[in-house]
């Protein structure tokens, strides 16, 4: 009996071993981010390279779909966090640093926050920008002949019922009625978008669907819809994989940013890597192999140098001038309103 | 006098009572850990209070019900969500009935093949299903093409309430045509015949004595498409263009992407409680036929 019993504790010391050796081995770090081509191009430009040159890291990319179900997890999560990192959209980031679901962000995270741009630097959510995404005009390139140079493409009755528009609650809706609102003569949008709002009243009869569906890419590049609203990175990407089906074009009136920001977890399993991770994801060589690679701007002010000519053309690093200053926490505040009045005023007109 | 010998103990009884709580308490307990403990988390969410941005603070308030309730557009989505899907469950059971009569009456392995053919849609998810429908139903679609061949004026059948309601009677035809089949158990072939013989006409004999034997049928057929197109987001987001808003999309809308979950839970028990209205509408219905 005794014989039994030293030998089950002795398995059980053996096991405990194994188990804290493969800990203090495996030092896994958890990203969650964007699933689809966002982790596929994101894999290849960052997490690759980084496990290369940290070969006692291992980064597991756990892909969602979009920022709320990222949200999701991590409240789910919040007592035991299995999630060390969260790539997501800042106003999501700011309901998670609410929660206090993010741990704060500062030097001894990553030395990289003084080169950041000031954009990528939010008050009062503890995450910074990784990547700067804007609006752009989508167009299928059989349907129109010539490439458009403005918003108001989208308003041409020759393409009546073949526009495919992301309408609110969805951000691409809501950028493209802040940049309407510009537009229209409208001068401050988190006091008013009426300008904006009674333009897209024209524009709602020619419409063909607010929900664009997988995305708005797919149906623009098979020639479903013509012309439509869309982010530049996913544009370009999909342009590339199109034979030339999907024109992409930053219009002349310019547009607006939409920020990813990179946050570490608190209380997340593998904080040193974590933070290690984090770090290298705002150096200039992984913001310039992104965009390189997806398009995206980098946020880090001494990427822009390493990044091709060709890379930085497809982006609006080359337009900053043209591009709308917009406070996403700000908005966060007035998107019900601009929801209310697209369902109202908006959307019944296209019926 | 000799002792008499012990008798063996019987085995224990099971009193009826005791043996049916055993048996029903697994799926007690797996009901109330998978669907009343969510259900009663929901319903205390819906009293949380939703911060701007998404957040979520535990407090207890009736904000979100007194919102609802006050909105004009929630009650529209109500109103709306309860007649398209009575609207759709009534045209399944009008396509389906027919198909669940011959089924019925078939017999052999052209039965095994035809019920198959009926099952079959429910192989694919879905979603395939619905892009299936917008590639037939867009304006450059077969359909629309040949109104427009025949010279009629071309309707728009995609990207609005059309749409919603041809996808989603299609997806829901096989649980109606299962349903009927499953309730049209009382329906003896000699009654028919019966009736046949004592000189009813075809018409008299479908409404005097199918039609009520099959009413059970019916019944359960209508509560669960009824249940599956109130509760179906996803055919109604793909083929609605927007346009169409009912108290699933805005429940998926309000959840995934404003994140305003206790608004989201409130409309979620808002779904249960139009539930149990069917529930009741049924019960009542099958009182009566009893």
């Amino acid at each position: 009996m005794t014989a039994m019993k030293n030998a089950t504790r002795a398995g059980l010391a053996a096991l405990a071993m194994a188990l804290a050796t493969s800990v203090a081995m495996a030092d896994t770090v958890v990203l969650t981010a964007y699933s689809g081509i966002f982790q596929e191009n994101y894999v290849k430009a960052v997490v690759e390279p980084f496990m290369k040159a940290n070969p006692d890291i291992t980064v597991e990319f756990y892909g969602m779909p979009n920022s709320a179900q990222m949200l999701g997890t991590l409240r789910a999560q919040a007592s035991a966090p299995q999630i060390d990192i969260a790539i997501m959209d800042v106003s999501v980031a700011k309901a998670a640093t609410d929660e206090g679901i993010f741990a704060p962000m500062d030097d001894t995270v990553t030395k990289h926050i003084a080169d950041l741009y000031p954009q990528a630097k939010v008050e009062g959510v503890n995450a910074v920008g990784v990547t700067f995404d804007n609006l752009v005009l989508l167009y299928n390139t059989d349907k129109v002949k010539q490439a458009p140079t403005s918003w108001n493409a989208l308003w041409d009755e020759q393409y009546a019922k073949q526009v495919s528009i992301p309408a609110v609650p969805d951000i691409q809706g809501t950028t493209f009625t802040i940049i309407t609102d510009k537009m229209a003569g409208g001068t401050n949008y988190i006091e008013s978008v009426e300008a904006g709002i009674t333009r897209l009243e024209a524009l709602a009869p020619l419409v063909q669907t607010w929900e664009p569906r997988p995305d708005v890419y797919q149906p623009i590049s098979s020639g479903t819809a013509a012309i439509g609203i869309g982010w530049n990175a996913r544009a370009q990407v999909y342009a590339d994989l199109s034979d030339g089906k999907l024109g992409v074009v930053l219009p002349q009136e310019g547009s607006g940013f939409q920020i990813n920001v990179i946050g570490l977890i608190k209380g997340g399993p593998a904080s040193d890597s974590a933070k290690k991770f984090i770090d290298y994801a705002l150096s200039p060589e992984a913001q310039a192999a992104f965009t390189e690679q997806m398009f995206y701007a980098p946020t880090n002010s001494k990427a822009a140098a390493l990044i091709s000519e060709k890379a930085i053309e497809r982006t609006a690093a080359g337009a900053m001038d043209k591009m709308i200053d917009i406070n996403w926490l700000e908005v966060a505040k007035i998107r019900e309103a601009i929801t209310e009045q697209w369902r109202r005023r908006v959307i019944p007109l296209s019926r | 006098m000799s002792a008499v010998p012990a008798l063996p103990r019987p085995a224990r009884q099971w009193r009826d009572g005791e043996l049916a709580v055993l048996l029903l308490l697994p799926i007690a307990l797996i009901n109330a850990i998978g669907f009343i403990l969510p259900v009663l988390n929901l319903a205390r969410y819906s009293f949380n209070k939703s911060r701007i941005g998404g957040g979520m603070e535990a407090v207890f308030t009736w904000e979100n019900w007194a919102g609802l309730l006050s909105d004009p557009f929630y009650l529209e989505l109500v109103f709306n969500s309860v007649w398209i899907s009575l609207a759709i469950t009534l045209t399944t059971l009008v396509v389906s009935y027919p198909i669940a009569l011959y089924l019925h009456r078939a017999s052999g392995s052209w039965r095994t093949f035809l019920t198959v053919l009926v099952i079959s849609p429910l192989l694919t998810s879905a979603v395939v299903r619905t892009y299936g429908w917008i590639a037939i139903l867009t304006d450059d679609g077969p359909v629309v093409s040949a109104i427009k061949a025949v010279g009629l004026p071309a309707p728009s059948l995609m990207f609005n309430i059309k749409g919603v309601f041809i996808g989603l009677t299609e997806i829901l035809m096989p649980y109606m045509i299962l349903a009927l089949m499953a309730g049209f158990g009382r329906l003896d072939p000699r009654v028919e015949e019966a009736a046949r013989t004592l000189g009813a006409t075809p018409a008299r004999t479908f409404t005097k004595v199918i039609l009520p034997l099959t009413l059970p049928g019916i019944a359960l057929g209508c509560l669960l498409c009824f249940v599956l197109a109130v509760s179906s987001f996803i055919t109604p987001k793909l083929m609605g263009g927007g346009r169409v808003f009912l108290l699933a999309t805005e429940i998926y809308d309000q959840a995934i992407v404003t994140l305003n979950w206790p608004l989201a839970s409130t409309l979620s028990i808002l779904v249960l409680i139009v539930f149990g209205a069917a529930l009741w509408a049924y019960s009542a219905v099958l009182r009566r036929l009893d």
